[in-house]
């Protein structure tokens, strides 16, 4: 049988020769330039733009749309002159996906970067970590990404500002979306990945959909691992329910998964579902992505094509190659806020700066918003749509878009105020 | 006998000098490194002593565990939780987080040191990985994946430089202590048994006893570094007891050498200023780690510092070719 | 619980478990022959996917483009078991097992860093060839086929390294080496060579594994780590090293993991350690392993 075993090396040997080729169509990953790179003006007084961001895991991606979408605004931003006559620079520090890295990259931006403002990180665990630290610092942070509603929230500090629907106002927009379509749907299931962010999204779709429905019914909630690769069992065990429609918090990656494993037993045909369909998503399934299907987010350019996002979009192509997704949107958005609030401020002081913003309203590529004063929260807009296809793009978007303010779904000042009372934050 | 012992004493004189110049290094840096490297030789003298626990089971008791990670994520929680939710004083909380670490070091070593080689390992892992994905998961308790913030030291420890010196301070009592118990009969019966256990045994030695009790120093020590690291940022996260943490101290032992007793903290330090300096301008920092792990396996079985020892062997061979 | 919706989950678990067999079945080779636990066995899964993607888009053959992918990724991946094992593992024969084990582990950071770097951190798709693309009915209930297209994979590779191990002349020396390399070597068989190639199959298996999840779910940065854990249970409690014991553990994990999903789906990992922690202190050689080393 020598023959087998010298049969199988030459041929995993010609095959190891044919892998550079196979290599080199990779296409060169405009990652590579764009994650990690900084912009230095050089200049003496140049107001200094931290970016904590997670190069790692799901958050890979994200971070890298973020960070592009931060150069653009500061080359833009720059290239007018500047804020109150001094350039931007932006540093990026890698948080690894971990607290431990998170924490500690954010004090070397504030300790030795010195920067005057912070924006990220996409994990929302990483978010309140840091959190902890930036304020014990005085330093303010745009959270453009994670958007755990504890960050102004439960565990707020006047350190934070959220230009990202948060997971209570996404989540109410989305279900109010999803009752408006399916009025008399009453037995629901939900699936979401196991963590935080996926947690406070179907507790918010509970709790609004009872609101709207009073005898809603939640049959089961499958929570599978962030990153689980094999989502069959909780299709089978959601279906084997029969509910009358079901509200996911799936993005990314996971979704792909589930989308492609759920494809076949007909789940799309049998049972209404919605899910953050974003651009990433529609790039990796390409014809897969099922037609018809709900889908909610916070501000992918074809969700909100009015012309400063086209404009934005031209922009995007040219220096990425690619189109802006709704990270590399809100991160362009949380540069501009922060520009406006120096420029009402008239200077970069913390506590001045924090002053100005409370209430500024911004014209932003998602439309217009304002920062409400008592909790920091942007009345950024919510996205729901329907998938389909359309000639001018070669990936899927959306049809029957709807737009809903922010301040239409987010929860009332009492209503922050009470939790406020539970988790002890005096303001 | 005799003649070791006068060996051990002329090595303590040697041995003296260098250990002062790094104590005084250690008292003044404060005043001379800034804010940020402060920092980082904070977390370097933290994750040194997790080394050092951890290579009380490696290089002197002979065994490979894989979980360390979850004593140390134990004894930061058990702190984090006394200290947030049941308001209970710092020092309190501090002390119970080395308990909790300590208890479940028993708990976990009781089956654990029935085994030996990689099924140590491996149950080692598996503990620790379920451990992790209880605490993960058990967010109404701990938190979940949000982790505990809020963890603040007392006042006077809140200043960097204050709370730097108390790192210090805990970190040279503890590998005093450590010292003591590796040199002590217990920690040379230990040896005897990562040299030949079965003749160990012979000498009627028990062996799991003995194996336990190393278990459970071990997991203390770590747990005492896990709760001095909670309090530095403030918080702590289900993240840092994954196993990919566990191999952390593995790797810095590996790097500085598991012969020598200050092997892991030479391998930590290198770890962590290099990857501190290295974040600030690129994010593939594994690929260094990993081909860094693959040169010192290598070209330095000893790690770094049992590489030197060789050399300085051998060289001491060269000088005195005649001795007994 | 009607019986349909137990027979469905019943088979998502085969399905689980077909996978799981497909990648820790390297596993188990390589650790009953070379008695080295390769970390970086996941690695080399996640590696295979992401090749295998880039050979598909490549190909951009309709139908065919996906198998013939996935091969080539196999030979591809097997020629890196090659390289791993002639350069890096075969130096460290000599040298203590937990050497071995950290080149392993200090490999599962090289190449996630080799995927980074070429790869992004995108997460990417290839969607079902045909003719898996639907669901057969069972039952009355759909299954995904290409769920069966794993399973079937599943089984010829059992009936493959059944045939190899216990059929054919090589077999015999694999499982002599397995038992006594030293005799065997002094039988004047290269044993250097023979752990190569082993190791060299380990790769080519875990590389067809991962081009076979492509189309399965999302290929991601992160596969290794969580591939590789769940690999550790299945060998551990099946046995390491045994190859009907990782094939038993595989459906076990699936089945826990399936079940453990309806009952009470926060805990069904936590059950995959527990069960894995069961064995080791009852039996840590596993069901069908042997009780040496």
């Amino acid at each position: 049988m020598k023959r087998l075993a010298f049969l199988t090396v030459f041929f995993c040997v010609l095959s190891l020769l044919l892998a550079p080729l196979v290599l080199a169509q990779t296409k060169p990953t405009p990652a590579k330039e764009a994650a990690k790179v900084a912009v230095k003006t050089g200049a003496k007084d140049a107001i200094r733009l931290g970016g904590i961001w997670d190069f790692a895991g799901p958050c890979y991606m994200l971070s890298e749309s973020a960070v592009q979408g931060m150069r653009i605004a500061v080359e833009e931003i720059n290239a007018k002159g500047g804020v109150l006559g001094r350039k931007m620079d932006l540093i990026v520090r890698d948080t690894e996906m971990k607290v431990d890295v998170g924490a500690r990259e954010t004090k070397d931006l504030i300790l030795r970067e010195k920067v005057n403002f912070l924006i990220g990180p996409c994990s929302s665990g990483v978010a309140l970590a840091v959190q902890v630290v930036h304020s014990e610092s005085k330093i303010l942070r745009v959270t453009c990404m994670a958007n755990t509603e504890a960050q102004v929230v439960d565990k707020f500090t006047p350190y934070v500002t959220q230009v990202v629907p948060n997971t209570y106002m996404e989540a109410v927009a989305a279900t109010r979306y999803l009752h408006k379509k399916y009025p008399n749907a009453k037995k629901f299931c939900t699936i979401a990945p196991d963590y935080e962010f996926g947690r406070r999204e179907e507790a918010a779709f509970e709790e609004e959909i009872k609101r709207l429905v009073p005898d809603a019914e939640i049959l089961y909630q499958a929570w599978p691992k962030p990153g689980e690769k094999d989502l069959t069992s909780f299709i089978t065990a959601i279906m084997a329910k029969k509910p009358d429609a079901v509200h996911s918090s799936f993005f990314g990656g996971d979704l792909v998964a589930f989308t492609k494993q759920a494809a076949p037993y007909g789940f799309f045909e049998k049972i209404p579902f919605i899910a953050l369909y974003d651009l990433p998503v529609f790039i990796a399934l390409g014809a897969d992505a099922p037609d018809g299907v709900m889908a909610f987010g916070r501000g992918c350019f074809f969700m909100d094509p009015n012309p400063k996002m086209m404009e934005f979009v031209a922009k995007y192509r040219k220096a990425r190659g690619a189109y802006p997704d709704s990270w590399a949107v809100q991160a362009y958005d949380s540069v501009y806020l922060i520009k406006a609030a120096v420029e009402k401020a008239k200077s970069t002081d913390t506590d001045k700066v924090i002053k100005a913003m409370e209430g500024i309203s911004l014209d932003s590529l998602r439309g217009k918003f304002f920062i409400r004063p008592l909790d920091h929260m942007g009345s950024v807009p919510c996205y729901q749509g329907i998938i389909a296809k359309d000639p001018n793009y070669p990936f899927k978007v959306w049809k029957d878009i709807v737009r809903v303010p922010g301040e239409e779904v987010w929860r009332s000042e009492a209503g922050v105020r009470e939790v406020w009372k539970k988790t002890g934050v005096t303001r | 006998m005799e003649a070791n012992q006068m060996e051990q004493q002329k090595s303590w004189k040697k041995r003296a000098w260098w250990l002062i110049v790094l104590i005084a290094a250690g008292l003044i840096a404060p005043h001379v490194i800034s804010e940020f490297y402060l920092l980082i030789l904070g977390e370097a003298l933290i994750m040194s002593l997790f080394a050092l626990s951890f290579n009380l089971l490696f290089g002197t008791m002979g065994q490979l565990p894989f979980g360390q990670a979850a004593f140390y994520g134990l004894g930061g929680y058990g702190m984090a939780m006394l200290l947030t939710k049941l308001q209970i004083n710092f020092w309190l909380s501090f002390v119970a987080g080395i308990g909790i670490a300590a208890l479940f070091g028993l708990l976990v070593g009781i089956f654990c040191v029935r085994l030996r080689g990689i099924y140590f390992s491996i149950l080692t892992l598996a503990f620790g990985q379920l451990i992790f994905v209880i605490i993960y998961k058990w967010h109404d308790f701990t938190g979940g994946d949000d982790g505990i913030q809020g963890v603040f030291p007392p006042e006077f420890l809140k200043d960097p430089m204050a709370y730097y010196y108390f790192i210090l301070l805990v970190f040279g009592l503890s590998a005093f202590i450590l010292w003591r118990i590796i040199h002590s009969p217990f920690g040379y019966t230990l040896q005897a048994m990562r040299e030949n256990s079965e003749r160990t045994e012979f000498l009627g030695i028990p062996i799991a006893r003995y194996q336990l009790i190393a278990f459970v120093i071990s997991a203390a020590f770590t747990g005492l570094a896990g709760a001095l690291w909670a309090p530095f940022y403030r918080s702590v996260a289900p993240s840092t007891l994954m196993w990919i943490k566990s191999g952390e101290p593995v790797m810095a032992t590996i790097l500085g050498g598991a012969g020598l007793f200050f092997g892991p903290v030479l391998g930590t330090f290198l770890i962590t200023f290099v990857h501190a300096y290295l974040l600030g301008f690129t994010h593939f920092w594994p690929i260094i780690m990993g081909t860094l792990i693959l040169i010192v396996i290598f070209l330095l079985p000893g790690g770094i510092l049992g590489f030197i020892k060789e050399k300085r062997d051998n060289r001491k061979k060269q000088n005195q070719p005649s001795q007994g | 619980m009607s019986f349909d919706i137990l027979f469905n989950q019943f088979l998502s678990g085969i399905a689980r478990g077909a996978l799981l067999f497909l990648v820790a079945s390297g596993l188990s080779l390589t650790f009953g022959v070379l008695r080295v636990l390769n970390f970086a066995h996941g690695s080399l899964y996640m590696l295979g996917a992401f090749i295998s993607y880039s050979i598909w888009k490549w190909l951009l053959i309709p139908v065919v483009g996906f198998y013939v992918a996935t091969l080539l990724t196999a030979f591809i991946m097997g020629g890196i078991g090659l390289l791993i094992e002639y350069y890096i593992l075969r130096r460290l024969y000599a040298r203590g097992w937990p050497e071995q084990l950290l080149a392993t582990y200090a490999l599962i950071l090289i190449i996630t860093d080799i995927v980074k770097w070429f790869w992004g951190g995108e997460f990417l798709s290839i969607p079902r060839p045909k003719p898996f693309t639907g669901a057969v009915f069972l039952f009355g209930f759909p299954f995904p086929s290409y769920n069966f297209f794993i399973i079937l994979l599943g089984l010829a590779l059992v009936v493959f390294l059944w045939w190899l191990v216990f059929k054919t002349h090589l077999g015999d020396i694999i499982r002599a080496a397995a038992h006594d390399r030293d005799m065997v070597s002094a039988l004047g068989i290269p044993i250097p060579w023979l752990f190569t190639w082993i190791f060299a199959l380990g790769a080519m298996i875990a590389g067809l594994s991962g081009a076979v999840t492509a189309p399965y779910g999302a290929i991601a940065l992160g596969m290794d780590i969580e591939i590789i854990i769940e690999c550790f249970a299945v060998v551990v409690i099946g046995g390491m090293g045994s190859l009907p014991g990782t094939l038993l553990g595989a459906l076990i994990v699936g089945q826990v993991y399936s079940f453990g999903i309806m009952y009470k789906p926060e805990l069904a990992l936590a059950f995959i350690f527990m069960v894995m922690a069961i064995v080791l202190i009852i039996r840590p050689w596993g069901i069908f392993g042997r009780p040496e080393r």
